[in-house]
């Protein structure tokens, strides 16, 4: 069998679903990040999957480096966000960190 | 890429270097000269005054920055126009008049040892919105957006030890990478079914290719999602009212004028550049078949500000009230859009340029009043009108002027927005929002009804601003009465810049 | 001749015998004194057996994060690096105000103390000596009118 297009595109669709899936279920800020990161990644799977398979050039790639880069950046700020609720509040439970609501 | 052009793009984006460059002198000098602070806000300043003037000369430049090789003269990562040029000058002024702001905002001058951080960050943001203001690829939009989104997210929790701040970041962390995530899913179809991430390459695309609906609306709702979601429209405002309520509130200021600015202009310029095939003679937009953005952008305006303008009805805290104020102000200006027209964007632009005056304004005089007796809320305003007079009174014309009642400036911004929808027969519609202006009379008189009629328990303490905070409220009040007035220099202003280059 | 392929499994044989050659020297003329503690097996100054799940020091993580951004940047020098080639000088120039841009980056974590184990203490005004000029003269501890 021949590995083509729709293939990845299975994958990333997967990626995306269980990423949203981790995003709306999981209660711990940690997972929800990790369910931000599946969805990044699903898209650059997208990204290069395209890229070599629609002979669109190297812009894909491109920006799959990028995306690289800017999920690191976003995960190193994440965290260091979720360490500071930890000083805060203790826990890391996105449901119960709900002070403003009224 | 040829050593000309590059000069060539370097040269239209001088703001955008001048910018990068104060950002650099910024850390340089916080990290030699460790304890003088004083000279930052200073520093700031002079770096966008200078970035101000140096946009303010190339209004009318046109063209393609950083065009791909190889490709024709009609391409580039940045477009550069009069539109954007507006939007530019909109939100260097704003960032000027935030940086003053956040010098006397005593939630900020708390954390001494980190202020240089914050005027960074400060200028991380200001980097992103003008890149977002003038992108016209896919990958610059996005890489784009998450420049302004993560010196945000630093920014809205930036008092660390203190609980509703901490809250506000990771709120405004998760809704923002959340949606900005689903944006670059969208970002991935559009590219593989275009095979360029440039927008006019989309165009072209839409005009000539074979177009699989269902992918192509996905795609779109989901590119729509990252926008809404920094322009805090309807489905996707959740985040608004605890991010500006936990933020600083200098912050929380600036994100509700100068993000929402930019969010507005990358909508705008997506639709523009991406979907529409031609314009009349009478500068109505007509669309490529392929998305029904006017059908989408009416129903999403009306949800806007009907939720914003009912939400705000029973809100005690002025932060938070103010909050879902700017939803509400997000829905009309996306109504001025809807119209699908050169006169829309007018409307949009002018309705921008005062909401930005009188949404600072207010947020400054909460401020001011926080400082002091160190509540935002409502029932701690009773009878305060009386104690400080002149602040009573700024107070009261940014109110009414977030109404829109003459003859105040927000009348003005209505006024043109009016006319745009009852020129595009879009009657049904104007009446809604109409409705929606009163409802929000009730909300913003009611804190005036507080400061002057409510008899309050406690004796509430006097409020002397000093005479540079006093001369910052003037400069702000002043032209929101004048401008409801005399509106012709916003107008001319405006009618310069509804000019999209290349399209 | 050798083929390019060839050159590696060279460049292989010598560097597997050069390993060999000096682990059976140092064997040869080192001491051998082993301890309990030299015989643990090594990981990283943590304990070796229990549990997995113990909390580790909050600075772990603060320089994991700074590790993190450092690292992957580098990721963008990559296609720069295969191409700058080809735009003389410039091409060099764009690369190097990229790495000046992170060695003040660099500059800033370290004078801010983030790199040291031991966090220098901030740099808060001695509270004590502001309590004593407030005794000194009275008059000024009332908050001032002034917002």
């Amino acid at each position: 069998m021949e590995v083509g297009l729709s293939h990845f595109l299975v994958v990333s669709t997967a990626l995306l679903s269980l990423g949203i899936y981790g995003v709306i279920t999981r209660k711990n800020a940690v997972m929800v990040l990790m369910g931000i990161e599946l969805i990044l990644n699903a898209a650059n799977i997208n990204f290069v999957a395209f890229s070599k398979y629609g002979n669109f050039g190297l812009e894909g790639q491109v920006m799959a480096l990028f995306i690289i880069v800017l999920a690191a950046a976003e995960a190193a700020i994440a965290l260091a966000i979720v360490l500071n609720i930890y000083k805060t509040f203790n826990h890391v439970n996105v449901d119960e960190i709900e002070d403003l609501k009224e | 890429m040829e050593m000309n052009s590059l000069y060539d793009s370097l040269s239209l984006i001088a703001p955008e270097l001048i910018i990068s460059v104060t950002l650099l002198v910024i850390v340089l000098f916080d990290l030699i000269f460790k304890n003088n602070k004083k000279m930052l806000p200073f520093l700031s300043t002079v770096g966008l005054a200078v970035a101000l003037i140096t946009q303010a000369g190339n209004l009318t430049d046109g063209g393609f920055a950083f065009s791909p090789e190889n490709t024709p003269l009609f391409y580039g990562m940045l477009t550069i126009d009069s539109f954007g040029a507006f939007f530019k000058i909109l939100v260097l002024a704003a960032s000027m008049l935030i940086i003053y702001f956040s010098s006397t905002t005593d939630e900020v001058n708390e954390s001494f040892d980190r202020l240089g951080e914050y005027y960074t960050l400060i200028f991380g943001m200001v980097l992103g919105m003008m890149f977002m203001i003038s992108a016209s690829d896919l990958i610059l939009i996005y890489l784009s957006v998450e420049l302004l989104s993560l010196s945000s997210y630093v920014l809205a929790g930036f008092s660390k030890n203190k609980t509703r701040n901490n809250e506000a970041a990771l709120k405004y962390l998760l809704f923002g990478a959340f949606s900005s995530g689903l944006m670059l899913f969208g970002i991935s179809l559009i590219y593989g079914m275009v095979g360029s991430t440039n927008l006019t390459a989309l165009n072209n695309f839409l005009q000539t290719g074979s177009i699989n609906l269902f992918t192509i609306t996905i795609s779109l709702i989901l590119v729509f999602a990252g926008i809404g979601y920094k322009i805090s429209s309807a489905p996707f405002h959740f985040w608004t009212p605890d991010v500006y309520e936990g933020a600083p509130i200098s912050i929380t200021a600036f994100l509700s004028v100068a993000s929402k600015a930019a969010g507005f202009a990358l909508l705008i310029r997506f639709i523009r550049v991406g979907f529409v095939s031609y314009v009349d003679s009478e500068g109505f937009w007509k669309l490529s078949e392929v998305f029904d953005w006017q059908l989408l952008l009416v129903i999403i305006a009306i949800l806007t500000m009907t939720l914003g303008n009912f939400s705000a009805l029973w809100q005690d805290n002025l932060k938070r009230m103010l909050a879902y104020s700017s939803i509400a102000h997000a829905g009309y200006m996306l109504l001025g859009l809807a119209v699908m027209s050169d006169q829309g964007v007018l409307a949009v632009l002018v309705y921008f340029f005062i909401y930005a005056i009188m949404n600072i304004g207010a947020f400054f005089i909460v401020m001011l009043i926080a400082n002091r007796i160190g509540s935002e809320n409502i029932d701690d305003y009773d009878g305060l009108g009386f104690k400080a007079p002149l602040l009573g009174v700024s107070l009261g014309i940014f109110l009414v002027s977030l109404t829109g009642i003459p003859p105040t400036a927000g009348f003005i911004g209505k006024l043109y927005l009016f006319i745009a929808l009852v020129d595009a027969n879009m009657i049904a519609v104007a009446v809604i929002a109409l409705l929606n202006t009163v409802v929000s009379l009730y909300y913003y008189i009611r804190v005036l009804k507080h400061m002057y009629l409510v008899k309050p328990s406690t004796e509430p303490p006097v409020i002397k601003p000093s005479f540079n905070n006093l001369i910052f409220v003037l400069i702000l009040a002043v032209p929101t009465i004048i401008f409801g007035i005399y509106f012709t220099p916003i107008l001319d202003f405006a009618k310069q810049c509804v000019q999209f280059f290349g399209v | 001749m050798l083929t390019e392929f060839g050159k590696i499994f060279v460049f292989l044989i010598f560097a597997m015998l050069f390993v060999a050659i000096s682990i059976f020297i140092a064997r040869l003329i080192r001491p051998t004194r082993p301890t309990k503690e030299k015989l643990k097996i090594y990981e990283c100054g943590e304990e070796a057996m229990g549990t997995p799940w113990i909390k580790f020091n909050i600075r772990f993580y603060v320089v994991a994060l700074i590790f993190l951004i450092f690292d992957v940047e580098v990721v963008l020098l990559f296609p720069w690096a295969i191409t700058y080639k080809d735009y003389g000088i410039y091409g060099f120039l764009v690369g190097i105000i990229f790495l000046v841009v992170l060695a003040i980056g660099m500059a800033y974590e370290w004078r801010k103390g983030d790199l040291e184990w031991a966090r220098p203490k901030p740099n808060i005004p001695d509270l004590s000596k502001i309590l004593k000029k407030k005794i000194a003269q009275p008059e000024t501890i009332e908050p001032s009118a002034d917002n």
